[in-house]
């Protein structure tokens, strides 16, 4: 029991990581990404690639993965500047779609469908962390610290930057503010965060494949920031805790079809996203009248 | 001969793609409505054809008018149950997305439970494809799309060039206010512009259906083609659509010289990409860019 816990709080900071950084563009600054699991993916293949080839340092294998993530996000970056939200949508649907396609076809790097299996654990200063509860304690403090810092980022000139593009990106540009700049930034320090997570992901478990990094993830991630609420700070983290435990709540109901729990699970999350969004749009956290999201 | 059997596949599907993307794009332009469960409306359709066609063994035409229906009337309840309540209290681009979106993963996931997450096939008569000249295979149904696609369009032109209805629906688009001052009322009218754009996927689900399968995962593969014609033929065309599904259709089919048939969605995303970094604007929109 005490180890189905600790699994299950690892895997819940491993996630609240991403719904955190995913907030942070899609909450902060109005950029509602659907490729965040790509970011998530490439943090996990960079750091299990690292790990396996040159040093499970904590300190090497995961700087390698966020600052990977960080260049690779500008991919993502450049649509976000030329168009409007709505159609950055499109552009990161297919970010998505395409991102999935060559992690089960760059079968050198990534290993194809068959995944990397065999990733060392993680090192910090030669001390091997294997023991599950040090694991569980190492993602708690990930995820503290990038709350942390997003939290202080926030109160920063920067972050009142990203709320005011995120309100009026006209607005914005009439007072001088660097917008295409802003944007950028915001969506390079989101992806590498994101790759913190997928670093994470793939020492803990040893093991990954594409199958963690599809557009079902994504929805996912969307749905906890959405259930939470976006745009707060604790909105992210409590959509999170309670999406992770709805599996768990499901396989408890003996009555439900237990081969169906995984659509049992995302019909329940589909269904509180539509009634979420006709009676509170602010999430579970933020207000019930409209505060945000333009 | 390979390129010109490609040509003929890219034809067909990118009929399918038109009509598909025709539909949102009706949909998005007259009511600013992000609706993402257009995917779902297809599969929808699709799955109802093949519950009645290929299970039950009903007349084609019966299965196909029912399927009609159901997307009709899927359109319809989204838009009476789901969006009207929001726009009642905000209607921000964002609440709308998402509660789309939360409607496209139920419907995938009760299709999934229902009819299993595999793929299924619908074979009718017309799918077996006949050698015209040696090395090339034509199924009827390439043809049967196209004629679908540009019957469509001339049916829904002349319907929103002609009718009384069509011309409030296109001035939907333009100023919902003044049309409220005219004793219309915009949300009946957005009934209207529901029923049609989902009419519009059916042909499209039927065919695809008979032509490739089905699973219940192929909505986001919708959802990502409505989107990308919708942007590369210009926000609110509907002629733009309709040649960028083409377009798209043409490319995916065009790239298989080059590429294996896995590349196919990266293709779409490529177009898109390129359509967004050099004109956002699209075919025949106006400026996107902010």
């Amino acid at each position: 029991m005490a180890a189905y816990i600790i699994n299950l709080i690892t895997l819940m900071s491993i996630n609240a990581i991403l719904a955190v950084t995913l907030n942070f563009i899609m909450g902060y600054a109005g950029i509602y990404s659907m490729a965040h699991a790509i970011f998530f993916g490439v943090g996990a293949y960079t750091a299990a690639f690292v790990a396996l080839n040159f040093s499970a340092s904590f300190f090497i294998a995961f700087p390698i993965a966020i600052i990977v993530a960080a260049i690779l996000s500008l991919i993502l970056a450049l649509p976000a500047l030329r168009v409007r939200g709505e159609y950055f949508v499109a552009a990161s649907l297919g970010l998505q779609v395409l991102g999935v396609t060559i992690f089960s076809e760059w079968k050198s790097f990534t290993g194809g469908l068959g995944g990397i299996i065999g990733i060392p654990p993680v090192e910090i200063f030669t001390y091997e962390v294997i023991n599950p509860l040090e694991f569980m304690l190492l993602s708690l403090v990930c995820l503290l610290l990038i709350v942390g810092y997003i939290a202080v980022l926030s109160k920063t000139s920067f972050g009142r930057n990203l709320k005011a593009i995120r309100d009026s990106e006209s607005a914005a540009y009439a007072l001088g503010k660097n917008v295409a700049i802003i944007k950028t930034l915001s969506v390079v320090i989101s992806s590498s965060l994101a790759a913190v997570a997928g670093a994470l992901y793939a020492v803990y478990l040893g093991f990954i494949n594409v199958e963690s990094f599809t557009l079902d993830t994504s929805v996912l991630l969307m749905a906890m920031v959405i259930i939470g609420g976006a745009g707060t700070m604790l909105g992210p983290i409590i959509g999170t805790v309670i999406l992770m435990l709805l599996p768990s709540l499901f396989s408890y109901m003996w009555f439900l079809p237990q081969t169906e729990i995984g659509s049992i699970q995302q019909i329940a999350y589909g269904a509180a996203m539509v009634l979420l969004m006709i009676f509170r749009p602010g999430g579970l956290v933020g207000s019930s009248k409209k505060q945000e999201a333009k | 001969m390979l390129f010109l059997q490609l040509v003929i596949n890219g034809l067909q599907v990118g009929a399918l793609y038109a009509l598909i993307a025709v539909g949102f794009s009706l949909i998005f332009g007259a009511t600013k409505i992000f609706h993402f469960a257009h995917g779902a409306t297809f599969t929808i359709a699709a799955y109802v054809f093949y519950s009645l066609y290929s299970v039950q063994e009903v007349h084609w035409v019966l299965s196909a008018l029912v399927a009609g229906l159901a997307a009709v009337l899927f359109g319809v309840f989204l838009d009476k149950c789901v969006y009207a309540p929001i726009q009642r209290h905000e209607g921000s681009f964002f609440t709308l997305f998402v509660a789309s979106l939360g409607c496209g993963i139920i419907v995938q996931n009760l299709i999934g439970i229902i009819f299993g997450r595999g793929f299924v096939s619908v074979t009718t008569p017309l799918s077996q494809s006949v050698e015209l000249f040696p090395g090339l295979f034509v199924s009827p149904l390439s043809g049967i799309a196209i004629i679908c696609a540009v019957l469509a369009f001339a049916v829904l032109q002349t319907f929103l060039m002609k009718t009384h209805i069509g011309m409030a629906l296109r001035s939907l688009s333009e100023n919902p206010e003044l049309i409220r001052v005219y004793g219309l009322s915009p949300r009946q009218l957005s009934s209207i512009v529901f029923a049609l754009g989902s009419l519009l996927v059916v042909p499209a689900a039927i065919l695809s259906a008979s032509s490739s399968g089905l699973n219940p995962a192929m909505s986001h593969h919708i959802m990502l083609i409505s989107l990308a014609a919708t942007i590369v033929g210009g926000v609110g065309s509907l002629r733009g659509a309709a040649y960028a599904g083409l377009l798209l259709g043409m490319s995916e089919n065009i790239a298989l010289l080059y590429l294996g048939p896995q590349w196919s969605e990266a293709v779409t995303f490529i177009v898109l990409f390129l359509f967004i970094m050099f004109r956002p604007a699209g075919f025949f929109g106006r400026a996107i860019a902010s």
